[in-house]
């Protein structure tokens, strides 16, 4: 009983558990343990402990895996021992060369996606980059082109009333209040047009907020109010004044903003009278 | 483990299964034992595409002899675990891995592994895993050599310069300590 003791102490039952011992050493713990109870008794526990081990320190292996294995093994599923030993050696070959190359794939698939990922980003950075400038160009070049349009809008109109026959283009020469100033007046009593030429302005001093430039007609004797207009320096603008069909001069006053009913007389600055009919 | 249910057989049902080269016993071999094997495995070879190869291996080898198994000679874990293990010894051992683990960087130990993977996950191991944690660093350390990294005792002597005696000792200290705090 003592040997008994001594030989599961020694520790050789855990190495022929762990599978670490030669074949003679394994005979050896096997005759003891068909002998000793205590011996067998002591293997048991020992592997289940380590049955115990394994499990705590068990790790799921991937999904797929399973099909993989089982169906390693359905290949020899039937008790044809001949063709079992030859499938399976077969099968496991092609297995691993498949495996192989999956792997290899997906890594350089993976690496290649990686790569075309940063450099649709990049792209995709830049097409944005050069959208944003274009679109800021475009509305540029709206504004401008809208801009020209108006312009040659405007220039047209004035044209077209220089080309047509019925206008008359009165000179006011400088009235009490502006000894040198001058301005003149685009009228057509056709069409009841009147135009205030500010290209044409000589000496025409600048007026201040509080006041404006007044335009009269004077019809039998009579003023008759055109409306305000302002005087800015380097002013070329053709300014579009109340209609009249009759008039016999024209004058204009510097009134207080937004002009008055009847004409200031001491501030008139220009005066010019229309061609007879 | 998103398969609703695993296969689950006593020990004799799956032994008897096993030998009539039935379909179920396949499955429930896969079901019952691939994590515990694959976790042995995985910490002997490291990277997981051999891991899973060497597992493959395992089965149909486990599968192939099971004739030479023999209830009387002990359990059939046991035994299906050193039919893994040396198969992963194998693999560590043949050239193509020496090739093979040269691409391979910085995991190399146990812990690293235990770290990085989800174990599985169940509730009857909570407290285990703990009475393991428990294990003193000299013995795990042994246990873990021989049990993980596929070591022979001799060998571990010499990677830790400790006499032959003393590595039989604890090895056989560290299995009692696991005996107790499974029990």
């Amino acid at each position: 009983m003592e040997d008994v003791k001594a030989y599961i102490e020694s520790g050789i039952l855990e190495l022929y558990v762990l599978g670490d011992i030669s074949t003679n050493e394994k005979l050896e713990v096997e005759a003891m343990a068909s002998q000793h109870l205590a011996v067998k008794a002591e293997l048991a526990e020992i592997e289940r402990s380590m049955e115990m081990y394994a499990d705590v320190h068990s790790i799921e292996p991937a999904e797929d895996l399973r099909d993989r294995v089982l169906k390693s093994l359905a290949t020899n599923l039937s008790n044809d021992t001949t063709l079992r030993e030859e499938s399976t050696v077969h099968e496991a070959k092609v297995v691993q060369i498949v495996r192989q190359k999956n792997s290899d794939f997906f890594k350089y698939a993976f690496a290649a996606c990686l790569a075309l990922l940063v450099l649709s980003v990049a792209a995709l950075f830049t097409v944005y980059n050069t959208l944003q400038n274009t679109q800021g160009q475009l509305v540029a070049i709206q504004q401008q082109s809208m801009r020209f349009s108006n312009r040659v809008n405007l220039l047209d109109h004035q044209l077209n009333l220089f080309r047509d026959p019925s206008v008359q283009l009165v000179q006011l020469g400088p009235g009490p209040a502006a000894p040198k100033s001058g301005l003149a007046v685009a009228w057509s009593p056709s069409k009841k047009e009147v135009m205030i030429d500010l290209s044409r302005a000589s000496n025409m001093p600048v007026n201040d907020k509080e006041h404006s430039y007044q335009l009269w007609a004077l019809v039998g004797g009579k003023p008759v109010d055109l409306g305000v207009f302002d005087v800015r320096e380097n002013s070329t603008a053709m300014i579009e004044m109340k209609s009249i069909a009759k008039a016999d001069a024209f004058a204009v006053t510097l009134e207080p903003r937004g002009g008055l009913p009847s004409p200031t007389m001491a501030n008139l600055m220009v005066v010019g009278k229309t061609e007879a009919e | 483990m998103s398969r609703k249910t695993k296969i689950s057989l006593t020990e004799e049902e799956l032994v008897s299964a096993l030998r009539n080269k039935e379909k179920i016993a396949a499955e429930a071999l896969y079901d019952m034992y691939s994590s515990s094997l694959y976790g042995v495995i995985v910490r002997i070879v490291i990277d997981t595409a051999i891991a899973e190869d060497v597992l493959q291996e395992s089965f149909v080898k486990i599968w192939q002899s099971f004739g030479s198994y023999s209830a009387e000679k002990g359990r059939l874990f046991t035994w299906m675990v050193n039919i893994a293990r040396n198969l992963s010894i194998d693999k560590i051992r043949s050239k193509d891995f020496k090739n093979h683990s040269k691409n391979q960087e910085l995991e190399n130990n146990v812990t690293f592994i235990d770290e990085q993977r989800n174990t599985v996950y169940k509730p009857e191991l909570l407290g285990l895993r703990e009475l393991v944690a428990k294990l003193k660093p000299e013995q795990k350390s042994i246990l873990d050599l021989v049990y993980f990294k596929g070591f022979t005792h001799v060998e571990a002597s010499d990677e830790l310069g400790v006499p032959l005696g003393t590595i039989k000792t604890r090895l056989r200290m560290a299995i009692q300590q696991l005996r107790k705090s499974f029990n």
